[in-house]
């Protein structure tokens, strides 16, 4: 199944650039620019499995196409029928064909820049020389210039397949394929902007260890829970390691000491180890602590706020006192705001401190019963 | 570590008390893996232990007097690590040995025993042996 699956692709993404090959100029650079897209709608379990030696060889070189040419004449000189596997990639390709020529057209519209590129390179774009030929017309043009951004995508967009491969070698570790994926085609976009095509190197071989490099960046910074500092993290994996060789060789799990003394550190440090790894995964802190029957963390947390009732009376109280005439509303703040007795309000205000009593009673007595008529 | 008074042989032991409630429980669990795991334990019987701490307390908690304070005292004994855990309790009943509780514990720890003293303090005793023999000291 793994190894069949490996031809099947060559075969469909031939069948694709064959009439490709009749029709030259600006339908090249759209074939280049479909590679991503048409890849994109061969389910998952049809692609090519990363695991799978052979294949990942052949498709590390595949980001230039020479090696898939050579491959894809062996099958279509071999067998001149309809395949069913060649019906379905046919049928596939007429599905994707509305973005096919979305890209053509874009081509097109591109006029003088992509003609210039087509000039420029005499052979396929997709091969090793026509991505070369491509960069080094991306180091000529102007950063910031439409033809530079334009370019630029178009070397991003044909490498994708690259990314997806390197990315899928991560997948099953926890991480959703297609962040994986989003975060490698970063690391792409980082070493199209920094090849340097005089370097003399191809750009898949610059391309990877970049692309792998932001995965592992990715590992490393999101997929722990609690972050803890990369040598906590890369002594984690090799306590990992280390265990599984002791467990084969001992036939039981090993001892702190001799982990230590595996991995020439401190046993200090190994027990570090250990406990860091417990920072890899959180619990929620609605889990139970002990048992179903025990509280979770969440319930045992927090009390009801003995203030919360007040805060109903104080927003009834509000528009009430609002209406109050401004000479009881002035008795009212300087007694119970102003602290002041009602002798010293009596001054204040200009009345007697009988008055003062009397429109104080009268003025709580008003504010309760409206009260208790809104309640 | 403390030496214990009237023994003929220097022992040391360690005792840890909490209050009796299962919130404290993270506490001696965190305590048991970081003693064993000094006392040369493989990884497997460290996690062993941790558990078998867990679920002796967990037996003990189920009748043990609210606000008490549990102990757990941990001995090396020849080549196995003794935990001893005891709370004092309401009914004062031995744990019933025919639960799924207590065949968890002694999976996990080999050799298990519980004891009730008079004033009805229940005391859970784990043996666990270790495996890959002494370690450094």
């Amino acid at each position: 199944m793994r190894t069949g699956d490996g031809p099947v692709r060559d075969e469909e993404r031939g069948t694709r650039e064959l009439p490709a090959e009749g029709t030259g100029g600006s339908r090249r650079v759209g074939d280049a620019v479909d590679g991503p897209d048409g890849i994109d709608g061969i389910p998952e379990q049809a692609r090519p499995h990363p695991q799978e030696d052979s294949v990942e060889l052949g498709f590390l070189d595949g980001g230039q196409r020479d090696r898939e040419g050579s491959v894809q004449s062996t099958p279509l000189d071999g067998r001149n029928g309809v395949t069913p596997v060649r019906a379905e990639a046919r049928a596939r390709r007429r599905a994707t064909g509305g973005t096919m020529s979305e890209h053509e057209r874009n081509a097109e519209g591109d006029g003088q820049g992509t003609q210039s590129v087509q000039q420029a390179t005499p052979h396929n774009a997709q091969d090793r020389s026509g991505a070369r030929a491509m960069f080094i017309e991306l180091r000529e043009l102007k950063d910031g210039s439409a033809e530079y951004a334009d370019l630029r995508n178009k070397l991003v967009r044909m490498h994708l397949p690259l990314v997806e491969h390197l990315a899928r070698r991560f997948r099953n570790r926890g991480e959703p394929l297609d962040d994986l994926t989003q975060v490698a085609t970063i690391g792409l976009i980082k070493s199209v902007d920094r090849f340097d095509p005089e370097r003399g190197v191809e750009f898949s071989t610059y391309a990877t260890p970049t692309v792998v490099g932001e995965i592992k960046r990715h590992f490393r910074d999101k997929g722990w829970a609690v972050r803890v500092p990369r040598r906590l993290q890369e002594l984690r994996l090799a306590l990992t390691t280390a265990t599984a060789e002791l467990s084969q060789q001992h036939g039981r799990s090993p001892t702190v000491h001799e982990l230590a003394e595996k991995l020439a550190i401190s046993e200090e440090e190994v027990l570090e180890g250990l406990e860091s790894a417990n920072a890899y995964s959180t619990l929620s802190l609605d889990v139970p602590d002990t048992d179903d029957e025990s509280p979770a963390v969440a319930d045992t947390l927090g009390a009801e706020d003995e203030a919360l009732e007040g805060v109903e009376y104080r927003e009834s109280l509000k528009p009430l006192l609002e209406d109050l005439p401004p000479r009881e509303k002035r008795i009212l703040l300087l007694r119970f705001f102003g602290n002041m007795t009602q002798s010293q309000i009596a001054q204040e205000v200009g009345i007697s401190q009988m008055h003062v009593s009397r429109l104080l009673a009268r003025t709580l007595a008003q504010l309760r019963e409206k009260l208790l008529v809104e309640e | 570590m403390s030496q214990i008074a009237g023994e003929p042989a220097t022992q040391d032991f360690v005792e840890v008390r909490l209050p009796a409630a299962g919130a404290y429980l993270s506490v001696l669990r965190t305590a048991t893996a970081g003693l064993a795991a000094r006392l040369d334990f493989t990884l497997d019987e460290i996690e062993d232990l941790r558990i078998a701490v867990d679920e002796a307390c967990a037996i003990l908690l189920q009748q043990a007097v609210p606000g008490s304070v549990l102990s757990c005292v941990f001995r090396l004994v020849d080549d196995s690590l003794e935990v001893t855990v005891s709370a004092p309790t309401t009914d004062g009943h031995a744990p019933a040995r025919d639960t799924f509780a207590w065949t968890v514990l002694s999976a996990l720890a080999g050799k298990v025993s519980s004891a009730v003293d008079e004033d009805k303090t229940v005391s859970i005793s784990l043996y666990k042996q270790r495996g890959a023999g002494p370690g450094p000291a």
